[in-house]
């Protein structure tokens, strides 16, 4: 942390002095970071003095690295430090207070599944609560022990979802990308209906961390390869394995232009990008002739006219390689594929690295600005258990950090969606694969189609990228869409439905609904002018306020508050 | 336009709510950014009840709190993005080139079907309904324009020209950056329309994404809509959080909305069918009611002519032209002076292969066109270098990059939008002047 920043404090330094200076100026001080652009045209060499490091070219360690910083969030949550126990964690940050008040009940079982889960249902509620945080966390841990069987039963009806990269190459036309489409399908399937959520949501992350887009031509076959061999192999896994396994996949190869680096020509797209995003990240130090030897070292890996990885020693450029504190001789072209995953393995066990993974968990999970005292904890976990993740989440659900910050993330657009067919309850229906077209569409609109972010850095994971009116008023609408089952495919249960038995009063049916889709009340003014929505008063008889019809547009706007907004 | 009373009276009552004085969100992120409590802020929001919300157009008082009616609301950016790589050579064709006419038996425009455009190029006569405006000075082009993303792939080229940048360091769109350096405005001063945010326009800046105005609306119908906006500023009002900050400039776009959807509006020219058409005609409406419109994103697509460009009389290319003139001619026709006070740029990911293809067609190229409409001008005329067509000066086979696209618009925002510095908005680029503008 020490490291981020100081890279903060020489950022501020330098646009100072180039804003002085004029546009002239600041286009020589940004040449560190436009060089990055050049990545698919082969190496230049720097253009005047020594290498320099991106570090120091003026910029964040990364993009929401940025916008958290340009928030200007204090980094003080209210609580912080370790306790032996989620539990323990909960109770201590229960009786302290939080620096930012919130419209979320501070709940830890709802606060829970709003971050461990893509959003809490009513079972999901129950289970916390009879298996405790502890047992719940234990078991999502654990995912091969979670029976699978609604979201298994969707992958069976999109055909390419558990094929190999052979079969789509003999089933589908060539560079069809209808397996890339039932990747996307298959993506909402599991956010939606996995009971492996907490693993869903690593995928999730790592997703977006170690990114090829989806669609993209050049993984048409090999998309959906990478999902499952590559992300969902070691979601919770060891990093140091994850990264092994994407520096060996076709997709990601083909993706950063690595298949067509050769020692002749070499293209640096991914060995930059393997520094930049994958590992130590810009704080990470490193220089443009870092970079040139990241690039160099990684020729070879390449992919054969079968769409599979070959290693190519014809094309591995030799001689001795030095990238930050990594040397290696690097003498022969045979040996090039060994010489590179001892890279890979120094990359993986970077303390920068650490450092970059930990600050991305802390974003994903607890507050998009996170105290560098978290991120300094979850670091150390990730390298002292060899860059094994779910030692890493086990702190941070053991941190008070996470436990105070109810209410300081925001939904993604995905995140609502999902959250929003969770909570009603939409499930598989009468044809599946139809109905999770149009919700794949829904999330395009929204702007955050599963895998589709088209630069290799992910979706963003800040709320400061997000929203506006457009996107405020399409995931509004989409609340109203998806109450009244407005689209086919899926079951869509009936608003009037949700509510079960109908109590008495429309105050009561109000609360009913608010815990049932909220997992809370709402607060007293927000009770008055929902019930003034549907026209009633907390007393009116529910048979006379119509609530039955009603229920139809009380369902959504109690969605498109924030208390649904929030996670 | 000095004074509101020369409009019609619904557009001088859109400048006078323009005008009236109201913090909004701008105030509320700017305040961020300097560390204030959000408390101070909403203590600022505070004052916003139900009933004010309907009239709001403005998001602060920094754009008009000085001008009232006779605010000037600006020059406006209407960027055009043609989706699918045009191709550059088919529409401003370089004239006398035997290395054309080598290169595309089939499909090259040849000099006698050419509309007269400059010394070196003619126009596809399918731009025939603009030509007038080309030769009143008012359209003016430039070729062999490149950008620093030399995949020809359709989604790394867009990426590159919409972040504005090749580097990943950028991940805001180039026409966010522009809000940016505008400063704060009205709920209109960006739209895009459409169903999806261009990737232009990504960022922090609000922005307005409009099919049409009349769509720009709440789900479920007029039943409940007052009551539901009600409930719903209940439900964001005097919370501390910047989604709720979201939820008013929502609410607001959505009352402006309506205001000038419930107005009787006749567009002055015959606009043809089709979508296209029918997203300029929402932009003159606004530019027209002067609403304090800055920046415009719209998408035509269908360039990407692997096959059947045709020849000049019956292709894609002659169907798309077609329809890309009458639509441009109809809104600058509707625009009438006003179009004095926009600045219209279509761009495009790449140009298209010198050589034709075995399909009448023309694969991904790189040096494209750029086609510019409105005041300020240097019209009538093709800018910037030419490296022509030989054999030996292609990229790859392709009309080399000769003129940065950025270049352009650089020039643009200096000239018309009044943006002094650009290298916050194209952070890796140095500019070189074109002389596009007046």
């Amino acid at each position: 942390m020490a490291v981020h920043r100081r890279a903060g404090v020489l950022t501020t330094h330098r646009r100072q002095v180039l804003l002085g200076l004029g546009a002239g100026a600041v286009a020589v001080g940004a040449l560190g970071s436009a060089y990055a652009a050049l990545g698919g045209s082969g190496l230049r060499p720097a253009l005047s003095g020594g290498p320099t490091s991106p570090r120091d070219a003026g910029g964040f360690a990364d993009r929401d690295a940025s916008y958290g910083h340009a928030l200007g969030e204090a980094a003080d949550l209210g609580a912080a430090g370790q306790a032996d126990s989620p539990e323990a964690a909960a109770r201590a940050a229960a009786g302290a207070t939080p620096t930012r008040p919130t419209p979320l009940a501070r709940d830890p079982v709802a606060h829970l599944l709003r971050r461990a889960s893509f959003g809490p249902t009513g079972s999901d509620h129950q289970q916390v609560e009879s298996l405790g945080l502890s047992g719940w966390l234990d078991r999502q841990l654990a995912p091969g022990s979670i029976d699978d069987p609604v979201a298994e039963a969707v992958l069976d009806q999109l055909p390419t979802a558990r094929m190999s990269a052979a079969q789509i190459r003999a089933e589908l036309e060539p560079n069809s990308w209808d397996a890339m489409f039932e990747l996307g399908q298959a993506t909402l399937a599991r956010q939606f209906w996995s009971r492996r959520q907490l693993f869903e949501v690593m995928v999730d992350f790592w997703s977006n961390h170690l990114h090829v887009t989806c669609p993209f031509g050049g993984a048409w076959a090999t998309r959906t390869g990478y999902d499952r061999d590559v992300i969902r192999a070691h979601a919770l896994g060891r990093f140091r394995d994850l990264l092994h396994a994407s520096a060996r996949h076709p997709a990601m190869l083909r993706y950063l232009n690595n298949d067509r680096s050769h020692r002749r020509s070499v293209n640096e797209n991914y060995g930059r990008e393997l520094l930049e995003l994958h590992t130590v990240g810009v704080a990470g130090g490193y220089t443009e002739r870092d970079v040139r030897d990241s690039a160099y070292l990684m020729t070879g890996r390449t992919v054969d006219a079968a769409d599979e990885f070959v290693y190519d020693p014809e094309r591995h450029w030799i001689d001795p390689v030095r990238v930050l504190g990594f040397r290696h001789p690097n003498p022969t072209r045979p040996g090039g594929l060994a010489a590179s995953d001892e890279y890979l393995d120094y990359l993986a066990h970077h303390p920068a690295t650490a450092t970059r993974i930990a600050r991305k968990l802390a974003v994903r999970f607890v507050t998009d600005h996170p105290p560098p005292g978290l991120v300094d904890r979850l670091a150390a976990a990730y390298l002292d258990h060899d860059t094994a993740v779910v030692p890493v989440l086990r702190t941070l659900f053991s941190s008070l950090e996470f436990w105070i910050s109810v209410g300081r993330k925001t939904r993604r657009p995905l995140e609502n969606l999902a959250a929003t067919v969770r909570t009603l309850g939409i499930t598989p229906g009468p044809d599946t694969p139809a109905g999770l077209a149009g919700l794949y569409w829904l999330s395009h609109r929204l702007g955050q189609a599963p895998l589709a972010w088209g630069p290799p850095d992910g979706y963003p994971d800040v709320a400061a990228a997000w929203g506006g009116a457009h996107g405020t008023l399409g995931i509004w609408n989409s609340h109203h869409a998806l109450a009244n089952g407005w689209s086919d495919g899926l079951s869509y249960p009936a608003p009037e439905s949700l509510v079960g038995p109908p109590p008495a009063t429309a105050g009561d049916y109000l609360d009913t609904l608010s815990r049932r889709l909220l997992f809370q009340p709402v607060q007293e003014r927000h009770r008055t002018a929902l019930l003034e929505l549907v026209d009633a008063g907390p007393d009116t008889p529910t048979g006379e306020a119509g609530l039955d019809r009603a229920a139809r547009h009380l369902v959504p706007v109690l969605l498109d508050s924030a208390y649904h907004a929030l996670r | 336009m000095m004074d509101g009373s020369h409009h019609p009276r619904p557009e001088a009552a859109l400048r006078r709510a323009a005008g009236r004085v109201t913090a909004g969100l701008a105030d509320q992120r700017d305040a961020w950014r300097h560390g204030f409590t959000r408390r101070r802020v909403l203590a600022g929001l505070g004052g916003l009840g139900v009933a004010s919300l309907g009239s709001q157009l403005v998001t602060t008082r920094v754009a008009f709190g000085a001008a009232q009616d006779g605010a000037d609301p600006g020059t406006t950016l209407v960027v055009v993005f043609l989706r699918g790589g045009v191709d550059g050579l088919s529409v401003i064709v370089p004239r006398g080139n035997g290395d054309l006419a080598v290169a595309r038996p089939r499909i090259a425009v040849p000099d006698r079907a050419l509309l007269p455009g400059d010394d070196r190029f003619g126009l596809h006569p399918a731009l025939a309904p603009l030509h007038p405006l080309w030769t009143a000075g008012r359209m003016a082009a430039v070729h062999a324009v490149g950008s620093p993303d030399l995949s020809r792939s359709h989604f790394q080229a867009q990426d590159c020209l919409e972040r504005g940048a090749a580097t990943s360091s950028v991940t805001s769109g180039w026409l966010d950056r522009v809000l940016a350096a505008l400063g704060p405005g009205t709920t209109f001063r960006a739209v895009a329309n459409g169903t999806a945010l261009p990737r232009s326009l990504l960022g922090r800046e609000e922005k307005l994404v409009l099919t049409e105005l009349q769509r720009f609306d709440l789900a479920g119908g007029d039943q409940l809509r007052d009551r539901t906006v009600a409930a719903l500023t209940a439900l964001y009002t005097g919370l501390d959080h910047p989604v709720a900050g979201h939820a008013q400039v929502t609410l607001r776009a959505l009352a402006a909305a309506r205001e000038l959807a419930d107005q009787d509006y006749q567009p002055v020219a015959d606009y043809p069918d089709g979508g296209f058409a029918g997203q300029l005609r929402e932009l003159a409406r606004l530019i027209k009611a002067r609403v304090g419109l800055r920046v415009a994103a719209i998408d035509l697509g269908g360039w990407d002519m692997h096959t059947w460009i045709g020849p000049v009389d019956d292709g894609g290319m002659r169907r798309h032209l077609d329809q890309f003139a009458a639509a441009l001619a109809a809104f600058s026709t509707d625009l009438g002076p006003a179009l004095e006070d926009v600045t219209l740029v279509t761009m495009s990911e790449f140009g298209r292969r010198v050589a034709e293809n075995g399909n009448a067609g023309a694969d991904h190229g790189h040096g494209g066109v750029m086609l510019l409409l409105g005041g300020g001008l240097r019209g009538g005329r093709v800018h910037g270098g030419w490296p022509g067509l030989a054999p030996d000066v292609l990229d790859h086979g392709d009309l080399a990059g000769a003129n940065d696209y950025r270049d352009v618009l650089v020039e643009l925002l200096q000239r018309r939008l009044g943006i002094g510095d650009p290298a916050p908005i194209f952070p890796d680029h140095r500019p070189t002047r074109l002389g596009v503008f007046r």
